[in-house]
């Protein structure tokens, strides 16, 4: 991995992010209307190396690894490439399109939340300044 | 012949005669189909000098090599001529039934001349072809002719159907499929409106087509079935309609507001955009022949001002045509102004730009009440739209209904006024994307654009989104749209792959998933071609350049793939803020590398000659 020590780093990263993105009153409304179980799937950077978010029913929940039930949106990616994505480095639809995110099931919710990216990686660069990695940043 | 079926019928409507014929294999091959062949038979049999409003004009109905054969987005077809609102060559894609039916009647196009001497219908029955009287149906609107001609004839019966704006010959007028699909571009409406021709009803019970490798094509054919309707754009389009990603639009920039003249209204997006419709209006999803993307929508309002019955939904261009570009966000009242205009048959993307520039002519005062008859052209008036305006265009009534019934640029034109902030090219209204925040690409190639101003044209909008990707050709581009860099080079392959999307006449939402080598095997085995990569992109350029042609005849150059002083304007407000198009070095760049002359704006001898189209050279001198 271009970016991670190990599995665990990103998953620690995105869920710091999800937290920070709960507390923000814009972004809490904009992922309840995702109304969506979500799991976001890095296991091709390692077994582990997953996480989701769960926006059904007006709450929002976020772990790591696989839910239980099954979700609503798989989003297959290395952990590098979530890295950009979250950092507002890396064109989703492009990626889609080159294969680099396979997406399984209704994306639709996440056409809501497509125009907050930029709120969203404002909020990872200041997530990552916090644990300490900044040296993470893509400039 | 293989995969086409090689017969197109020509159609003398003052005689009330058809004569059957048989095409040469190599126009196939060199023009594809659809809008392609039609150009190529435009060029040699289209009368420059006939008014596309009189007799003498020809109208082309043209099928793909794919119609009827069960793939997925592949079975629309062309309508093509001299298009009556921009005076010069015209082609507009549909999807619909239409073109199995043509095609298991046995034939890939229609060619219409003359005039009938009273309203009429063509009434097609596998190879019989009858003129049948149309007096009842004339002045009637699509929906209550379509219904009457499917309870007449059967429901399983296609019909195309003109409105009362086309028999008025306003010059943006459509021609409506099983009153849902529209041919909506370049006003053929009112060219059938002009023939006397109310309607083509047709039904075919033959289903013979005889490909070069039916049993290759089958693999392929179920394997692009599955992968196009499980993509993830289809899936986004079968839920939410072609609007779905009208949010993402309003947040880039790409979705006009009041006549271009700011980019950004933060409430349009969650107002307009196609969830919502879905969630407040949709009763069901509809299908264009054999597709499994399903993104046609079916809408009910039930009450209030807008209130509409179950029926056909608008689309991406009318919700925005009929909502931020005319000043509102009324998602109800632009299910209203769709269903309005289906009826009347006007083009939601004209009547919306037209209306757009009258609203803002009045508030400039370039049109006073005096000139308007007394209405108040005021923006987000949905009520004004929908009640007065949208009705009297259609008659061509008082002296507003006719002086927007011919458009934004003869409007313009008209009252010596306004023509800075008509936005268009080569007299075609723009469609609902706005290049400074779009993508300054699609600003070139709306330009570029043989028709005037397009998005479906070329693929371009998908480009600078990065949703296209084609790297046996080398197209491999990561593009910032709000530049111009490298835009001509993508542009380049665009209007090629654009060139064989509309003569192929397949779906722009559906071949995204079609790769080159798909491509490839689809023309081999359907029509047998034994083309590589650079044959088909040859054959691609060469009707970008044949349309070029045609509209060199008409006077077109160089100086014609322009834009309009407000398109050049620096974006406004949102993302798009500051965002200004650069257009000159792009078109200087775009003409060095397609090799086409500066000046003429057609090719270069060379580069016809390096395409096979040196008869075309020789003609044009």
């Amino acid at each position: 991995m271009e970016f991670w020590k190990d599995e665990t780093e990103p998953i620690k990263a995105f869920l710091a992010l999800f937290e920070a993105a709960a507390a923000d009153p814009e972004l809490f409304e904009g992922l309840k209307k995702v109304n969506q179980l979500i799991w976001f799937d890095y296991t091709e950077s390692g077994p582990n190396c997953s996480f989701y978010i769960d926006c059904r029913g007006g709450e929002l929940k976020y772990s790591a690894g696989k839910p239980a039930d099954t979700p609503d949106l798989v989003m297959s990616l290395s952990a590098d490439d979530a890295h950009r994505s979250w950092s507002d480095k890396l064109n989703p639809v492009m990626a889609i399109t080159r294969k680099k995110i396979r997406v399984k099931g209704s994306a639709t919710g996440l056409l809501k939340l497509a125009p907050k990216l930029k709120k969203v990686a404002a909020i990872y660069m200041k997530v990552l300044k916090d644990l300490g990695w900044e040296d993470k940043i893509i400039k | 012949m293989k995969g086409n079926t090689g017969k197109i019928v020509n159609v003398d409507l003052t005689a009330s005669q058809v004569m059957v014929e048989t095409l040469p294999e190599e126009y196939y091959r060199k023009y594809i189909g659809g809008s392609g062949l039609a150009a190529k038979l435009f060029w040699e049999r289209g009368d420059i000098k006939a008014d596309p409003l009189s007799p003498e004009a020809m109208l082309l109905f043209m099928n793909g090599p794919f119609a009827g054969l069960r793939l997925s987005g592949a079975s629309r077809n062309s309508v093509a001529g001299c298009s009556p609102l921009t005076g010069h060559w015209g082609d507009s894609s549909c999807g619909g039934f239409f073109a199995p039916e043509l095609r298991y009647a046995g034939f890939d196009g229609l060619i219409l001349t003359g005039k009938a001497a009273k309203p009429s219908l063509l009434l097609i029955v596998d190879d019989k072809i009858t003129f049948e009287d149309a007096g009842d149906y004339w002045g009637k609107g699509t929906e209550e002719v379509t219904q009457a001609l499917k309870t007449k004839y059967g429901k399983d019966y296609r019909t195309l159907v003109i409105g009362p704006a086309a028999e008025h010959l306003v010059r943006y007028t459509m021609i409506l499929n099983d009153g849902h699909h529209a041919t909506g571009r370049a006003g053929f409406g009112a060219v059938m409106g002009a023939k006397n021709l109310k309607a083509i009803v047709i039904k075919a019970t033959k289903k013979e087509m005889v490909l070069a490798d039916q049993a290759a094509f089958d693999v392929l054919r179920k394997d692009l079935n599955v992968r196009i309707k499980e993509a993830v754009a289809s899936n986004v389009l079968h839920e939410n309609g072609t609007a779905a990603n009208l949010m993402g639009g309003v947040y880039s920039g790409d979705v006009p507001v009041k006549n271009w003249t700011s980019n950004f209204w933060e409430e349009s997006a969650d107002a307009l955009t196609g969830s919502t419709l879905t969630d407040n209006y949709l009763t069901r999803r509809g299908a264009c022949a054999y597709c499994g993307i399903a993104c046609k929508r079916y809408v009910e309002v039930k009450d209030g001002p807008f209130a509409i019955p179950d029926g056909p939904g608008p689309e991406y261009e009318t919700i925005v045509a009929f909502g931020t570009l005319i000043g509102s966000i009324d998602l109800a009242a632009t299910c209203k102004a769709g269903r309005i205009c289906n009826d009347l048959g006007l083009d939601s993307i004209s009547a919306g730009g037209t209306i757009a520039w009258a609203m803002e002519a009045f508030e400039r005062g370039d049109l006073t009440l005096e000139d308007t008859g007394g209405i108040a052209l005021t923006w987000g008036d949905m009520d004004t739209v929908i009640d007065r305006i949208l009705p009297i265009i259609s008659r061509r009534e008082g002296k507003l209904g006719d002086l927007l019934a011919d458009g934004s640029v003869a409007a313009a034109k008209k009252i010596g006024k306004g023509l800075d902030y008509t936005v268009h090219c080569k007299g075609l209204e723009a469609p609902m994307h706005d290049p400074r925040g779009g993508g300054h690409g699609m600003a070139l190639t709306y330009a570029m654009s043989p028709r005037g101003a397009c998005h479906v044209a070329d693929p371009m909008l998908f480009v600078e989104m990065g949703a296209r990707y084609y790297p046996e050709i080398g197209f491999d581009f990561m593009l910032e749209p709000k530049t111009g860099e490298n835009k001509a080079e993508a542009a380049v392959m665009a209007v090629a792959l654009g060139a064989i999307e509309n003569s192929a006449c397949f779906c722009q939402f559906a071949d995204a998933e079609v790769t080159i080598p798909d491509w490839l095997v689809l023309f081999n085995t359907v029509a047998g071609y034994g083309w590589k990569a650079e044959d088909m992109m040859a054959a691609g350029r060469r009707v970008f350049f044949l349309k070029r042609l045609i509209n060199y005849r008409y006077g077109l150059t160089s100086a014609d793939d322009c834009l309009t002083p407000r398109m050049l304007e620096p974006g406004k407000d949102g993302e798009a803020d500051g965002s200004q198009v650069d257009l000159a070095p792009m078109k200087a760049r775009f003409y060095e590398l397609m090799d086409i002359d500066p000046v003429s704006g057609i090719p270069t001898p060379a580069a016809m000659a390096a395409l096979d189209m040196a008869d075309e050279a020789k003609q044009v001198g």
